[in-house]
């Protein structure tokens, strides 16, 4: 079966996110935002609850868990110097209210989202793209410009960056916007075939231990 | 002429800084073979990205992951010796110094656990380690920097008098959980027996262990065949998307304890973060991987 590609351009409608499916690759052109914080997270949460204004609006947009090493120069241009996927099992508990909330149609970064992050996908017309982790190369060289940096008061890979992209990939579909997720399949799969692996090792060893004790 | 401050500032700054560039060369060989075994075509995309990655960063001077996590060293100290400095505020000011002039520029991960606060500095911050080695005339020094995918998932337990097969599933058992959290294809480190920091020790410096070598204990040299195969075939594969490479080796040593055995697993995520350098009295530094 060869993988399917995908050239997706954002702000993205939801017809065009329900196109795609776990296991295919996507590359994206426009505006990402991006984060790594947790501190940011329960942050954009209370934007949500109205606590205070969201740094940038993200209404079918994609937001990532990203790091990144942003600066901003003395004449105010901004730069990022790497910027890398991180952990996005850590967000688990925000991304089910932040993807309606926000209006999300693509989130990603490494590792996937809980099964319950997943059925807020599918109910609201969003999918999780993973990021190679170690990619910080291959990724950078998609950036066209930063064209904001939110909340520039936390360290550096805690603030919302918004960020033009050109071809930002190559991205695989970790999580469709119709409840199927790789993370799940595979733990699954992991977990439904950790018996028969037991008892294969028992087997090998088995023979090791006859063969030891033979003169 | 003895061993300087110099040398040993030097030795702190260079092996992090490398290992945050260069992917080892075993590593590599791991993944091109890998490319050739796998049978998923995503999997295979993804030990081809991995690869790239490796390639681009190393051929530009720049960072493979942005995760620079924290640096830990491990020191030997050769019975033959001669050390002309603090060694520890040797290792301390070395990395101090690569704070500051680093490029580009690390992040800041050195956290506060009690306030979550994070800088580039802290309490007992850079991690050392230090060891002796009977009938050496030099000093190693070996850095494994530790990010969040490669640190959070290692795990220990102790258990009293267990069989193979206990040890075997708990390490099983430890793969599962750590899923694809750690950015597969990883190299897994055991430990077996000793207490329960030596264990732990054990563990992390298997991680350390070049791929490709084969085990010389015989009893450890089959459990390591077995432990990889069964990992491999519970199909997490390259970055969790599916397929036939979890782990590229598994690294299993022991110590004899007490019959309570611990037992430490600890990874290293497919970056492989880890460099060494040999530091002789004649002003000799032989850098290794
Ligand atoms: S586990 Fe390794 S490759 Fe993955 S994000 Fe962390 S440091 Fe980078």
């Amino acid at each position: 079966m060869s993988v399917r590609e995908h050239e997706l351009a954002l702000p993205v409608d939801r017809a065009a996110i329900e196109v795609l499916r776990a296991g295919d690759v996507v590359y994206l052109t426009g505006e990402i935002f991006a984060t790594a914080g947790l501190p940011t997270h329960e942050r954009l949460l209370g934007c949500i609850e109205g606590r205070e204004a969201v740094p940038f609006e993200m209404k079918d947009g994609a937001l990532f868990h990203l790091g990144s090493l942003n600066e901003e120069g003395a004449d105010g241009s901004l730069r990022i110097v790497y910027m890398n996927p991180t952990t996005s099992t850590r967000f688990n508990k925000h991304m089910p209210r932040l993807i309606p909330g926000l209006g999300l149609r693509v989130t990603g970064g490494k590792g996937g989202l809980s099964a319950e992050s997943a059925a807020a996908m599918a109910e609201n017309g969003c999918v999780y793209l993973a990021f190679l982790g170690g990619g910080a190369q291959i990724f950078t060289a998609s950036i066209r410009k930063v064209t904001g940096i939110g909340w520039p008061e936390m360290v550096s890979h805690y603030r919302v960056v918004r960020i033009e992209v050109e071809r930002l990939g190559p991205l695989t579909v970790g999580i469709d916007a119709h409840g199927s997720s790789l993370y799940d399949s595979t733990a699954q799969g992991a977990s439904a075939r950790r018996e028969d692996i037991l008892a294969q090792m028992r087997a090998e060893r088995a023979v090791a231990a006859g063969g030891s004790v033979k003169p | 002429m003895p061993i300087t401050d110099e040398m040993i500032q030097v030795a702190t700054r260079e092996l992090y800084s490398r290992a945050l560039r260069k992917v080892p060369e075993d590593a590599k060989e791991g993944l091109r073979a890998a490319m050739k075994s796998e049978t998923s075509e995503i999997a295979r995309r993804t030990l081809d990205l991995q690869l790239k990655s490796a390639e681009l960063a190393e051929r530009k001077d720049r960072f493979v992951c942005s995760d620079s996590g924290v640096p830990t060293y491990f020191v030997k100290i050769g019975s033959g010796a001669v050390l002309d400095c603090d060694l520890k505020a040797s290792i301390r000011s070395g990395y101090e110094e690569l704070v500051e002039t680093i490029d580009p520029p690390i992040l800041k991960h050195v956290t506060n656990p009690l306030t979550l606060e994070r800088s580039h500095h802290g309490k007992e911050m850079p991690l050392v380690s230090y060891d002796f080695e009977s009938g050496a005339d030099y000093v190693e020094m070996i850095c494994s920097p530790k990010a969040l995918g490669s640190g959070r998932w290692a795990a220990l337990e102790l258990f009293t008098f267990p069989s193979l097969e206990e040890i075997e599933t708990y390490v099983l058992d430890v793969a599962i959980k750590a899923g694809a959290q750690h950015c597969p294809p990883v190299v897994m480190g055991v430990g077996i027996g000793g207490s329960f920091d030596y264990c732990a020790a054990l563990a992390k410096k298997q991680t350390l262990r070049p791929l490709g070598k084969v085990n010389p204990e015989p009893v450890l040299a089959a459990m390591e065949e077995r432990l990889k195969t069964a990992v491999n075939a519970l199909g997490f594969g390259p970055m969790g998307t599916g397929g036939d490479t979890t782990v590229l080796g598994v690294h299993v040593d022991y110590a004899s304890g007490h019959g309570f055995t611990p037992v430490a697993v600890c990874f290293n995520c497919w970056i492989n973060r880890r460099t060494s350098v040999k530091m002789w009295n004649d002003g000799r530094m032989e850098w290794g991987e």
